[in-house]
């Protein structure tokens, strides 16, 4: 690919960026959100046509106008959020698009659909709901999916992201495999540790330019990262936690999902004064359904204690009343609404504590100042105060909500992957905020699918598979191994 | 089944091969109808207007089948204007992205009006016999097309792309499938049955008069959402409703031993059985998940 330049109205999503990749190497493309990783792939798929530039494929020049053109040249992507179908079968899945005739004989196609999944060595039930897979599993059937298409150039956005450990070290050895039999991977990454496990060579983007194209044999960690943010990154250390006393007590819960199982497995856990707890795991099993529950949005079985008031008896702007604060996963669905302004966005839910009523009305002038304090938590761009939340970005919508959480004396802090969508720099802010607000005598519970970044800033870890919910012993803190054995329900 | 059958047979002196033959005629035109709907529910379009495009071909069916005293062209001109009807639906909720139940009750609307137009205009006409097929031939088209449908979702590629485009229009697209596209021969299709059902009620009543399919597009929807969008329970479902929609044709007027029953009451049953089913089984039944989905 040379000088790709990407342009979505005003902003310049790549500039003038060249990539070389070669045929059986796995190339790892790296940068912060928003670098343009995941745009200078769409690109070579063909999602995204290119307003600038030349693709080479093999030496021949391509131009691919949409995805279907790349993958009838050998280009497949797997999507961050699979393009698996849930209410279709396994097999359907796999054949979606790329049907053998017109009709199609099912066992022809089962025979063959496990010849090629023997291949790589996994094992399917095709006549299975694709509803009922694991993560680890969609994804195996999404590569699949581009073998069956006959795929040699495969892109993985964030293959890893939603992957246990031990996984994702599967995952990479399936890739290798793949590469020896003349296929070339290239993968979006954010995580240095498989960059440097399990890759060739490295390309580096920040703010869609690029900084670097290396073998990964000659570079190192601190570099990359170096090279991803453009300043050298410091290591503060954290402050210490002096844990106090309880704040939310939470005894058996037990929560049902939507489908009617059971969610949260008789939960326990207590959250003291001073303390950032974490929650690590895979997605989906049941951190949702707990938040949801603790914020009174779904009923529970057990009990709950915040500050000595017994959670079922109170609703949940009381509970919002009494400290207990969301950082919700789904931005736009459960957080904000996009029309109203940031000033109104950051009261949304905060507009009966007493510092922000005003008889019936609310209290415009510390309204106002609210959104002031909120906005400067974080660094966050914006042109007016009073303008549409729909126009800031999304790294800058969610510093708001963060920053929302931080607000008017919270007790309680309930963040749901409070660092999604934004860069590593702000990430590192907001736990380390976080981190503050909870030394100031308050307490905070964080869910996050990346492990390492759980490691990096809790005091504590608990470790939530198929709604059993299990405290890392603190002996085990730091072994990333063995809290990975954890998520996937192993002893660890 | 036997006994009622037979209990009803004993009380009213109605046959059972009567019973069966109007069941027969009552529940086709819902069969066909309801399997249209589905077509497009599958592929993800809401249509509310199957009504409408049903009303519209009995019209067309009647008025040109009299018009010009031969039957093709009269059928022609019933699934023709049914075609038209679903296209329109198309544009409307794919191309300008109007929402699906707007557009479907503009359809029936303009249907309503547009045929009572034409029944006023051509009353001579509207007075005539028009050229027919037997009904059993429509009959035999109800069942075959729900084997033809089971077929075409069971092993198809078409099957198969609109059964996906119909619960994931976005993922869809990411696999190289046109959903524009994929919709609009599934609209076709709808086009066609309840083309074929309309023209069927025009047949069954042998000429057309003024809002003569009386609510039967939304029975037949209530019969695809009863069925849960599966062809086989969905003609299952028609033919229960069509059951009682005979059962109305017979009992009214008679005497049940004694029992004054008025005749509203057996004209309101298969609305109120109707009513019930789709209660009962609210919330039970999975819809296609990327209904009414751009």
């Amino acid at each position: 690919m040379r000088g790709i330049t990407k342009v979505f109205g005003p902003v310049v999503a790549l500039d003038q960026v060249d990539l070389t990749v070669e045929s059986g190497h796995i190339h790892a493309i790296v940068g912060e959100n928003g670098a343009g990783k995941t745009t200078l792939m769409r690109v070579l798929y063909g999602a995204h046509p290119a307003n600038e530039g030349s693709i080479e494929l093999n030496g021949q020049p391509v131009s691919f106008r949409n995805p279907e053109q790349a993958i009838r040249a050998g280009v497949g992507m797997v999507s961050q959020h699979y393009a698996i179908i849930p209410e279709l079968t396994c097999l359907q899945n796999l054949l979606l698009g790329a049907e053998p005739s017109l009709i199609i004989n099912q066992q022809d196609a089962k025979s063959r659909a496990t010849d090629l999944a023997t291949q790589m060595g996994f094992q399917f039930n095709w006549d299975q709901q694709t509803s009922e897979l694991s993560p680890g599993q969609a994804q195996k059937l999404e590569i699949l999916k581009l073998l069956w298409r006959n795929a040699k150039i495969l892109i993985l956005d964030e293959p890893t992201a939603m992957l246990a450990p031990e996984d994702a070290d599967l995952l990479y050895a399936k890739l290798h495999e793949l590469t020896q039999t003349g296929a070339t991977v290239l993968v979006v990454t954010h995580r240095l540790p498989d960059v440097m496990e399990h890759c060739d060579r490295v390309t580096v983007l920040r703010g869609g330019k690029l900084i670097t194209s290396i073998p990964v044999s000659q570079t190192n960690p601190s570099q990359l990262a170096e090279q991803m943010i453009g300043v050298s990154v410091t290591h503060h250390t954290l402050t210490e936690s002096h844990p106090g006393a309880p704040i939310l007590t939470a005894e058996n819960l037990t929560i049902l999902g939507d489908k009617g199982q059971q969610a949260v497995k008789s939960a326990s856990f207590i959250l003291h004064q001073g303390e950032l707890v974490g929650i690590a795991g895979v997605d989906g099993n049941g951190q949702r359904e707990l938040f949801h529950a603790l914020m009174g949005l779904k009923p529970f079985q057990g009990t709950a204690v915040l500050d000595g008031q017994n959670l079922r008896d109170l609703s949940t702007q009381q509970r919002i009343v009494s400290g207990l604060r969301l950082v919700a996963e789904d931005r736009h669905h459960e957080a904000v609404i996009e029309s109203w302004s940031i000033v109104e966005n950051t009261s949304l839910g905060l507009h009966r504590l007493p510092n922000l009523k005003k008889g019936l009305g609310i209290n415009r002038d510390s309204q106002l100042a609210l959104a002031t304090a909120a906005t400067e938590q974080f660094p966050t761009k914006f042109d007016n105060i009073r303008q549409s939340f729909r126009g800031l970005s999304g790294g800058n919508q969610q510093k708001v909500v963060v920053a929302r959480a931080l607000q008017e004396n919270p007790r309680a802090i309930l963040a749901f992957q409070p660092t999604r969508g934004i860069d590593l720099y702000v990430a590192d802010l907001v736990y380390r905020e976080l981190i503050e607000a909870t030394r100031r005598g308050i307490t905070a519970l964080v869910v996050s699918f990346d492990l390492d970044e759980i490691m990096t800033y809790c005091d504590r870890i608990l470790v939530m598979n198929h709604g059993i919910l299990t405290e890392v012993p603190p002996e085990l803190r730091h072994d990333r191994q063995a809290i990975g054995r954890m998520m996937v329900g192993a002893t660890p | 089944m036997d006994q009622i059958l037979n209990l009803l047979a004993s009380t009213s002196g109605i046959s059972v091969t009567t019973l069966i033959l109007s069941t027969l005629a009552y529940s086709s035109p819902l069969i066909l109808c309801a399997l249209g709907g589905l077509f497009s529910e599958r592929s993800g379009v809401i249509n509310i207007g199957l009504e409408g495009k049903m009303l519209a071909a009995a019209c067309a069916t009647a008025f040109v089948g009299a018009a010009s005293q031969n039957a093709v062209v009269g059928l022609s001109a019933g699934i023709g204007i049914a075609i038209v009807l679903s296209l329109l639906h198309w544009i409307l909720t794919q191309v300008y992205q109007i929402d699906h139940i707007i557009s479907g009750m503009g359809i029936n609307a303009l249907a309503l009006g547009g045929t009572s137009l034409v029944s006023k205009t051509f009353v001579e006409l509207g007075g005539k016999d028009a050229a027919i097929f037997p009904r059993e031939i429509y009959y035999l088209a109800a069942w075959v097309a729900a084997a033809g449908i089971w077929y075409l979702f069971r092993s198809t590629r078409p099957g198969l792309r609109i059964f996906a485009v119909g619960n994931d229009p976005d993922k869809s697209r990411q696999m190289g499938l046109k959903p524009l596209r994929i919709r609009l021969q599934s609209l076709l299709m709808t086009g066609v049955l309840t083309g074929l059902a309309g023209a069927l009620i025009a047949t069954n009543a042998g000429r057309f008069s003024d809002e003569m399919t009386s609510g039967r597009g939304y029975i037949a929807l209530a019969a695809l959402i009863l069925g849960g969008w599966k062809p086989w329970p969905t003609l299952l479902a028609a033919l229960a409703f069509g059951f009682f929609g005979s059962l109305q044709l017979i009992l009214q007027g008679r005497d049940l031993g004694g029992l004054a029953v008025p005749g509203e009451f057996w004209q309101a049953l298969p609305y109120l059985i109707t009513l019930i089913a789709l209660a009962g089984m609210l919330g039970k039944n999975r819809a296609p998940a990327g209904l009414g989905q751009p």
